[in-house]
């Protein structure tokens, strides 16, 4: 067709131009027979060559399924999971919004914003709503007498903590034992859970009367972010130790990569040597 | 051989006895997480860099052949030390479990990308670059395109390429000199790049390849034996650190209560605890704001940029013959896993170590030597680390310096622009090449643009979807001619340029249109995964809409490249 629409354009219209270029896109589709001296992947001249190109082709195959075949097979799998914390949050979060909160709803807010003040990716932004929700339930559930020793204790903490240059210092330490030993009581954590490790971190003074509309937001907003994962059975099963995907990513895909090159490298050579060519 | 190496032992081991004593004692400096000078460190520092010196010395070059190709006389498990040392930088050393630190599982996709590459460079480059025969990746392009205007062109990419790497290693090493020093980063930057630009002068023309299996084999033992040290310290599998550190990703995803872990602590004093966190090692995980097309297409670009890198390019041309071009990927890339491997130990145990509140933001590019301090290492061996950390720096960036002062005296200057300059006016162009290279480095490491990784991603999508074009068809296609490659780079250019103007003004906070848009999906860590096809597929059409490749040039390709 590609022909015929070339001697129609050149006999009909007679330009020459159009007529040019069409022979250069036909190059673009049909080989130029007459070309001794040429090179191409996909068409190779030589039984070595094709040999290489199939070899070549087969080894790409596997490099790109097992990279990026594993990632996509990852995406197809993978469901938006939960963590339990963020359900025990759910449970109460509506009362707590509300204000109609029991203790016991109260103490589950607690717990589980500062679970999730305690992960290891937090924004700024976020650890600061936390933290109010964290300080504001902690004084809810505190009787007068609690409260004004709570406050009393958490202030002293802070002015320590901006003066000290070194946390080793006894007097940074005691403020803080002093700190924990008061706050853990209303939210009834135990002096062993790791809770109460992280407690006087997220306890902040000017936080305490109020659990603010902006940051109520943000604590509905990015608790999910933190606590929603996208698993499967890929990442769930444990393999030496490691969730499966992450030893198949940083461990195994390193041994294929080298696993392919010394086969390519190897073969190679042996090709090489069966067919008497020297380098 | 075994001369120099008697006389390298006769300075080397008196100098040892003399300064062990001295160095253990100062080393009490190092436990602290940042802060002020540490003269252990300090001195393991500058015997490191000494003995770099002094090997350079011993094993100098004695002409040009023997500088660029080292006499073509090296091994091939020699030559893949040489490639691992060469690649291994303040981006693997530091920058790699920095990422990880940061963004968790995304972080991989860097590990992934910068492994990955090897398979391409060996199975379609590297037995057909050392055929070629040339010795910088200017010369294959000039000569495979027969253009002087695109060897010039070569040239100045190899150069912006090598600028752009040596970011992220000024980056790293203003960050050690900052650890060491006790200094703020900008001097800690000024400083380092001075020793370092110092240090290339010196050394940059003495046994280059030598020094570099040397610089591994430091750079290895400094990283690995913390590693051996922690995971024996917090009760992992020890023996085997890089299998052994699986049980720790599933404590982070899990959590570890405090009662289990009853008298394991932090050098802060911290329980070995931390409160369950799958965000770290789950697949584009939402808290870390990271996606899966910004896995795929960051793997993807540092795959094609590390086939198309100058600098590694060039190590092919040293081997004997093609079946040691092959053999050395396979090695270096053995010697570069072993690295690999071992960076999420750091990461994964730095999770934990840090995961109080208390420790504070760390710096992520530091994380290597901050989770080796927290996990209470001696510090004679953290001080190690962090000079192993600035070495691994200093050896990318002699060569880069090297490299990119040969693109411009030798490929643009003497091969473009003045070709009967005397060798005394070639060597202070050289020399002018690496002042100016290096000033311009120290400005912009100084804006502290992104993280070390990120940094020398950009260098992997500029070389991508530039350099690796231009090599990829120029060996497997001879239809490629020089019209092809020129509409080729200007396509790959033109997408780089983009990509990089819209992180600059991102940063300078200018707002340019669908900056959203753009920013994503053209970022400057991966902007190659569609730089590079578009590249590609401009080459092809233009070329076989243009007059066929000289008749010379596909002979030689036939006759030499693929014989």
């Amino acid at each position: 067709m590609l022909i015929g629409g070339m001697v129609l354009l050149k006999y009909v219209f007679v330009n020459e131009i159009i007529y040019i270029y069409l022979i250069k896109i036909k190059k673009l589709f049909i080989m130029d027979e007459n070309n001794q001296f040429h090179i191409s992947f996909f068409r190779p001249t030589t039984e070595r060559a094709k040999k290489n190109r199939n070899k070549v082709l087969v080894l790409l195959v596997i490099w790109g399924f097992g990279v990026f075949g594993f990632q996509i097979l990852l995406k197809v799998l993978e469901k938006s999971t939960p963590e339990p914390v963020l359900t025990e949050f759910n449970d109460v979060w509506s009362q707590v919004k509300s204000g109609q909160a029991t203790d016991t709803e109260l103490q589950v807010f607690a717990r589980s914003v500062l679970q999730v003040a305690g992960k290891v990716f937090i924004e700024p932004e976020h650890r600061k709503a936390f933290d109010n929700g964290i300080t504001w339930a902690t004084m809810q559930l505190a009787d007068s007498a609690q409260k004004t020793a709570i406050m009393n204790a958490l202030i002293s903490f802070e002015k320590i903590a901006a003066d000290i240059e070194v946390l080793g210092e006894e007097s940074y330490g005691t403020a803080k034992n002093n700190l924990t030993a008061l706050a853990i009581v209303p939210l009834e954590l135990h002096p062993n859970e790791l809770l109460t490790r992280l407690l006087p971190m997220e306890l902040r003074s000017e936080m305490a009367d109020e659990l603010t509309e902006e940051n109520k937001e943000i604590i509905e907003k990015a608790l999910p972010l933190y606590t929603t994962h996208n698993r499967s059975v890929l990442t769930d099963t444990i393999f030496l130790g490691f969730p499966f995907h992450y030893f198949y990513t940083a461990v195994f895909l390193l041994i294929m990569f080298i696993g392919i090159c010394w086969f390519y490298s190897f073969t190679t050579d042996k090709i090489n040597k069966k067919l008497h060519i020297y380098e | 051989m075994t001369c120099n190496m008697k006389s390298i032992k006769k300075i080397i081991i008196p100098l040892l006895i003399l300064l062990i004593p001295t160095i253990a004692q100062a080393s009490v400096g190092a436990t602290e997480l940042q802060g002020s000078f540490k003269i252990g460190p300090s001195i393991i520092l500058i015997i490191i860099l000494c003995l770099f010196v002094l090997v350079g010395i011993v094993f100098r070059a004695k002409d040009t052949t023997d500088y660029y190709a080292a006499g073509r006389k090296i091994s091939r498990v020699g030559s893949g030390m040489a490639i691992a040392s060469n690649w291994m930088s303040a981006a693997s050393f530091l920058g790699m479990a920095a990422l990880m630190y940061g963004s968790g599982y995304h972080g991989l996709a860097y590990v992934v990308g910068w492994t990955g590459g090897y398979v391409l460079l060996l199975v379609l480059m590297a037995g057909q670059i050392r055929k070629y025969g040339k010795y910088t990746a200017a010369d294959f392009i000039g000569d495979r395109y027969y253009s002087q205007t695109m060897r010039a062109v070569g040239a100045i990419i190899a150069i912006l390429i090598s600028i752009s790497y040596c970011v992220g290693q000024f980056v790293g090493i203003g960050l050690m000199f900052k650890w060491i020093m006790g200094l703020n980063y900008i001097w800690a930057v000024v400083i380092g790049g001075s020793v370092v630009l110092a240090y290339t002068l010196i050394s940059g023309m003495l046994g280059v390849t030598k020094n570099m299996q040397i610089q591994y084999v430091i750079i290895i033992i400094s990283f690995l034996i913390p590693l051996f040290i922690l995971t024996f310290k917090f009760d992992y599998f020890w023996i085997l650190p890089q299998i052994g550190y699986g049980a720790a990703v599933t404590d982070v995803v899990q959590g570890v209560p405090v009662n289990e872990i009853a008298g394991m602590m932090n050098s802060l004093g911290h329980d070995y605890a931390i409160v369950p966190s799958p965000e770290y090692a789950m697949p584009w995980d939402p808290a870390t704001g990271k996606t899966f097309f910004q896995w795929i297409a960051i793997a993807f670009s540092l795959m094609i940029g590390t086939a198309g890198l100058p600098h590694v390019l060039q190590r092919f041309y040293i081997v004997p013959n093609a079946s040691d071009a092959r053999w050395s990927v396979v090695w270096g890339l053995f010697f570069i896993c072993v690295l690999y491997w071992s960076a999420p130990v750091y990461s994964t145990l730095g999770k934990i170590l840090s995961a109080h509140p208390e420790v504070g933001k760390l710096a992520k590019d530091a994380i290597v030597v901050y989770t080796a301090q927290l996990g209470n290492v001696h510090p004679l061996i953290v001080g190690l680390l962090a000079a192993g950390g600035v070495s691994a720096a200093f050896s990318t960036v002699s060569g880069l310096l090297v490299a990119g002062a040969s693109a411009f005296s030798h490929d643009l200057y003497v091969k473009v622009i003045n070709p009967k300059a005397s060798p005394r006016l070639q060597l202070i162009m050289a020399r002018l090449g690496t002042v100016l290279m290096a000033i311009i480095v120290i400005l912009i490491a100084i804006l502290e643009l992104g993280l070390i990784g990120e940094l020398v991603a950009v260098a992997f999508s500029l070389a991508g979807c530039t350099i690796f074009p231009l090599f990829l068809l120029g060996i497997w296609w001879s239809g490629s001619n020089r019209q092809g490659a020129i509409a080729g780079l200007i396509m790959g250019g033109f997408i780089s340029l983009v990509a990089i103007t819209y992180f600059i003004a991102g940063k300078q906070g200018v707002a340019l249109p669908f900056y959203d848009f753009i920013s994503y999906y053209l970022q400057a860590w991966y902007f190659a995964w569609i730089g590079a096809p578009l590249s590609i597929l401009t080459n092809i059409v233009v070329s076989k809409l243009t007059s066929n490749t000289p008749l010379e040039i596909r002979k030689f390709l036939v006759e030499k490249v693929h014989t």
